[in-house]
């Protein structure tokens, strides 16, 4: 197969567009730390989840005007950083977990495809399309974070002592904030590590995950992660890497991609989810694909927010 | 009478840089597209005729900085530039960063979604002179940091090309890069495009003034670019004839060094091959005065005859003597 | 092809050497660009004598470049910019002649990986448009030889010629020290191994340059008493059995400047005017610059083991 990555320039290029939920709601993300504790671990996660689920529901109905609301839910394992267990073992596990709690799980997708998912470099595509918020004083001419592998919300401390010998002493300057209120918050978050070979990091991985759920991903203008199912006569395989990247459970599910996204997670996500929205904050999204959601929930009378990140909305319940 | 205030006009402005490509071979199409894929997911443009050219995705920069003035104080601006590649014949690249500056909104910065969502635009914080900003732009000083400075942006990304694997960097001549800084200004209700200026000034820096009815800053940084490949090849063939030292010095030698200009250099020429009719203008204007095709033809006759002169086989009898 | 002058002490003339070098290869033919590479005293202009930049340019110059804050370094074009009555008309036939300085009064910084890969892009750009980069490097073990040496590793540099000069006066000490800066444990070549260089290759592509030799036969000292005469020659063949038996000898040698007051004190440019009307400098010096620059360009002398 030759892949088509030129074009003449009078083609126009054309993104095409992904059937949308009003809501995607994310029942949790499971680490093999998690997965260690045993099934009862997963019963209590459930149980916690499901008064959150009914309610995320709730909201929808009010999003969609009343009428029948598009959910759609989803279920994130890792196998990028640990790979433990395997899909026939542990997708009956937490499909009959969730089922116990009321709940029913649409999709379930593999950590690993947020960084690559059908030969196509998701992480690689979403950290070209990082254009960074420049701190006052910057005219682009810093290194970005495609080199330094660091995303910051602000501007950074710069390093005390002197920079050349027997030059000034740099005195201490705090960092700051973009756009803070009076004090800041400054949040610096790793995109990846190099040893030897790349590792995305956790963040930017959910950043990713999160441009998926809301039907921002495009490769060429083509639609990335889409869901497939397992033919009737086809048994949940051995390996990781033999399940589709986003595998679907339900036929009658509404789509994967949603307006809004909604998770429910343990509260130690927190950080992490924070690092998400710095990094949402400065993803330069496919216009195509922007723009279509933006005509689609028009046509429907749906309100969707400008900023990427406030299209995610979280529920940290107590616990780790 | 004085012409009405325009009011608060939108600017274009850039910088392009071009550079020798620091590989023995020319690239093929297929290559070029490798070379310069900088945003994964997005297509790689390649046009075949009337010659190969191949351009990048555009990448975005935020700055915040302040707009260059030459006479009253210099606003602060928030935004981004665009930049990208662009290769043509698989042998000389340009990188181009630019942005328009569009008429001031507010005098505070907004959330940095606001600015992702107007990819290329720049908005200032406060009143400033259209005029004002493209004189301080063009003013051959080097820009002073913190002042908007699309040059250094296109300069990053050309660096970061250039050092490329897929490049031997073996270049087969050796020669200089050329920046081409650029404003365009909105030309008169119904006028063409038109070039107020162009010069060239030392250290290879070159501005232009424009005038466009298109506030597309992506065709008319397309025209720059352009413009900037030409002067490149024109102000390279010139410095490559002078050190072969054409007309004296021994023929092996003039020979080797015009060598690779006829294999790399003399096939490219083409100007205005791309551009749109509504700016096509410009380059009538820059044919007429200084006539750059004329000077070109001229030095590439003159290679001809050398090349011709020098390669007779010398065993031939001169008929001449007697 | 880029050009490294190194010394292990100061005083050796490396930088009025290598400038001198880089002006007789561009009388040749050569465009060369000269960078200010001493980082803890960027006074190359001084010796191209350009006004306003001794000690460096008050903006943009190398210091600023490599640590990232200015975009492009300073270039000062000597043929236009030099107050030297010999060096204001570039003469017909020679190639371009460009000073990249240093910041003034910048001082040596420590390199990151940032500065190295702001190296590298500045030697490749450097190397596609001029014929000999003449790099001048502080004296000693300095972050300035580091640096080059973990530029010249990487491999977008492997396929570019690098060579090596390594300036020493004519005494023990200075022949001791100047093996020591090539060969020792924390020398050149060691240093460049750690990096990634090949040993041999490292080796093959470093060269010495005896500065400040007297020659004893010269007939400066034609009216010395014979015992201090006979002890001159003495002195002289030691340093050079010394110098073999370090591996400084002939076949690392690729050429000697005599003792000259000019490059001592005036510590500029040797011009022809110099020589022939003036009368300031000695012709055994111009000649001396002459074959060294030549010298620079000649395989065979680098093909000598």
């Amino acid at each position: 197969m030759t892949e088509q990555i030129f074009r003449e320039t009078t083609a126009e290029p054309r993104t095409q567009s992904v059937p949308l939920a009003h809501v995607s709601l994310e029942l949790g993300h499971l680490y093999m730390e998690d997965f260690e504790e045993g099934a009862d671990r997963l019963r209590e996660h459930f149980a916690r989840v499901k008064p959150w689920a009914d309610a995320a529901h709730a909201a929808a109905a009010v999003m969609s005007g009343g009428g029948r609301a598009r959910v759609s839910t989803c279920f994130l394992v890792d196998d990028y950083f640990t790979q433990f267990s395997s899909p026939r073992e542990l997708v009956p596990l937490l499909l009959g977990e969730a089922k116990a709690a009321g709940l029913e799980i649409d999709y379930l997708a593999r950590e690993s495809a947020c960084a690559q998912a059908d030969g196509v470099a998701l992480a690689a595509a979403v950290e070209g399309r990082l254009v960074e918020s420049p701190a006052e004083g910057s005219d682009g001419t810093r290194p970005g974070a495609r080199e330094t592998g660091w995303l910051s919300n602000g501007q950074r401390s710069p390093a005390a002592g002197t920079a050349e010998a027997m030059g000034r002493v740099v005195p201490w300057t705090p960092p700051s904030e973009a756009g803070a209120r009076r004090h800041s918050i400054f949040v610096d978050v790793e995109l990846w590590s190099a040893d030897p070979r790349r590792t995305w990091s956790c963040p930017f991985l959910a950043s990713v995950w999160q441009l998926a759920r809301l039907g921002l991903l495009r490769h060429r203008g083509n639609p990335v992660l889409e869901p497939r199912g397992l033919r009737p006569d086809q048994a949940l395989p051995e390996t990781w890497s033999a399940l589709p990247p986003l595998l679907r459970l339900n036929d009658s599910a509404a789509p994967f991609a949603a307006y809004r996204t909604t998770s429910v997670l343990p509260s130690r996500f927190l950080p992490i989810e924070h690092a998400v929205r710095v990094i949402l904050g400065q993803v330069d999204a496919d216009s195509g694909a922007l723009r279509q959601v933006a005509e689609r929930a028009a046509g429907e009378g749906i309100q969707v927010p400008a900023e990427i990140a406030d299209r995610a909305a979280y529920v940290f319940y107590p616990g780790p | 009478m004085t012409p009405p205030d325009p009011g608060p006009q939108t600017v274009l402005c850039g910088e392009v840089r071009t550079s020798v490509l620091r590989t023995s071979e020319a690239l093929t199409a297929r290559t070029a597209t490798q070379l310069l894929n900088l945003r994964p997911d997005e297509h790689v443009l390649l046009s075949e005729r009337p010659n190969l050219r191949v351009v990048s995705p555009h990448q975005l920069t935020g700055v915040d900085c302040r707009l260059p003035a030459l006479t009253g104080g210099r606003p602060r601006a928030v935004g981004t530039v665009a930049v990208r590649a662009v290769l043509t014949e698989g042998r000389v690249l340009q990188t181009s960063a630019f942005a328009r500056l569009v008429p001031g909104v507010g005098s505070h910065r907004k959330p940095w979604g606001h600015y992702l969502l107007r990819p290329g635009d720049i908005e200032p914080l406060a009143r400033h002179q259209a005029r004002d900003v493209v004189e301080g732009f063009l003013a051959s000083a080097p820009l002073p940091g913190g002042v908007l400075n699309p040059g250094s942006i296109a300069e990053r990304l050309l660096d970061e090309v250039l050092r490329h694997q897929l490049l031997d960097q073996r270049a087969p001549f050796k020669s200089g890069r050329t920046r081409l800084r650029w404003t365009a200004l909105p030309a008169a209700e119904g006028a063409q495009a038109s070039i107020e200026r162009f010069t060239v000034a030392a250290d290879g820096l070159r501005t232009v003034a424009l005038r466009t009815p298109s506030a597309d800053p992506s065709a008319v940084a397309a025209l720059c670019e352009d413009l900037a490949l030409h002067d490149w090849l024109l102000t390279t063939l010139l410095a490559l004839v002078e050190r072969s030292r054409l007309g004296s010095g021994d023929g092996e030698a003039v020979l080797a060094a015009l060598r690779p200009l006829v294999d790399h250099l003399l096939h490219l020429w083409m100007p205005g091959a791309r551009v749109p009719d509504a700016l096509a203008g410009v380059w009538e204007t820059l044919e007429r005065r200084p006539g750059f095709s004329r000077q070109w033809q001229s030095l590439v006759q003159r290679i001809r005859d050398q090349v011709a002169l020098r390669t007779v086989p010398l065993s031939r009898p001169v008929m001449a003597r007697s | 092809m880029l050009v490294f002058a190194a010394s292990d002490k100061g005083g050796t003339g490396r930088s009025v050497t290598s400038s001198n070098v880089a002006y007789r290869r561009a009388l040749a033919g050569d465009d060369v660009c000269y960078l200010d590479f001493d980082f803890g005293s960027p006074t190359a202009a001084a010796v191209f004598d350009v006004p306003g930049a001794s000690r460096g340019v008050a903006a943009g110059g190398l210091h600023s470049h490599l640590q990232g804050r200015h975009t492009e370094p300073h270039r000062i074009d000597v043929w236009a910019e030099s107050e030297h009555e010999e060096l204001r008309y570039r003469p017909t036939g020679s190639g371009r002649l460009v000073l990249v300085p240093g910041d003034r009064d910048g001082g040596e910084f420590a390199i990151g990986k940032d500065t190295v890969r702001r190296c590298v892009n500045l030697f490749l750009q450097l190397e596609s448009e001029f014929d000999v980069v003449v790099v001048d490097l502080s004296a000693g073990r300095s972050y300035a030889v580091d640096m080059v040496l973990e530029a010249t590793a990487q491999p977008e540099l492997a396929r570019v010629l690098s060579r090596w000069l390594v300036f020493h006066r004519w005494t023990h000490q200075h022949v001791i020290a100047a093996h020591g800066l090539v060969f020792g444990e924390r020398g050149i070549v060691a240093g460049g191994v750690e990096r990634g260089h090949d040993k041999g290759a490292l080796r093959d592509s470093i060269r010495f340059v005896r500065a400040a030799v007297p020659d004893p036969e010269s007939p400066l000292w034609a009216h010395v008493p014979l015992a201090q005469s006979e002890w001159m020659r003495k002195c002289d063949r030691d340093l050079t059995e010394l110098a073999a038996e370090l591996d400084l000898g002939y076949a690392r040698l690729l050429g000697k400047i005599p003792l000259e007051p000019v490059l001592q004190w005036r510590e500029q440019l040797i011009t022809d005017e110099d020589v022939l009307a003036s009368k300031v400098a000695g012709m055994p010096t111009r000649q001396a610059l002459e074959e060294l620059a030549a010298a620079l360009v000649d395989e065979e002398a680098w093909e000598r083991q």
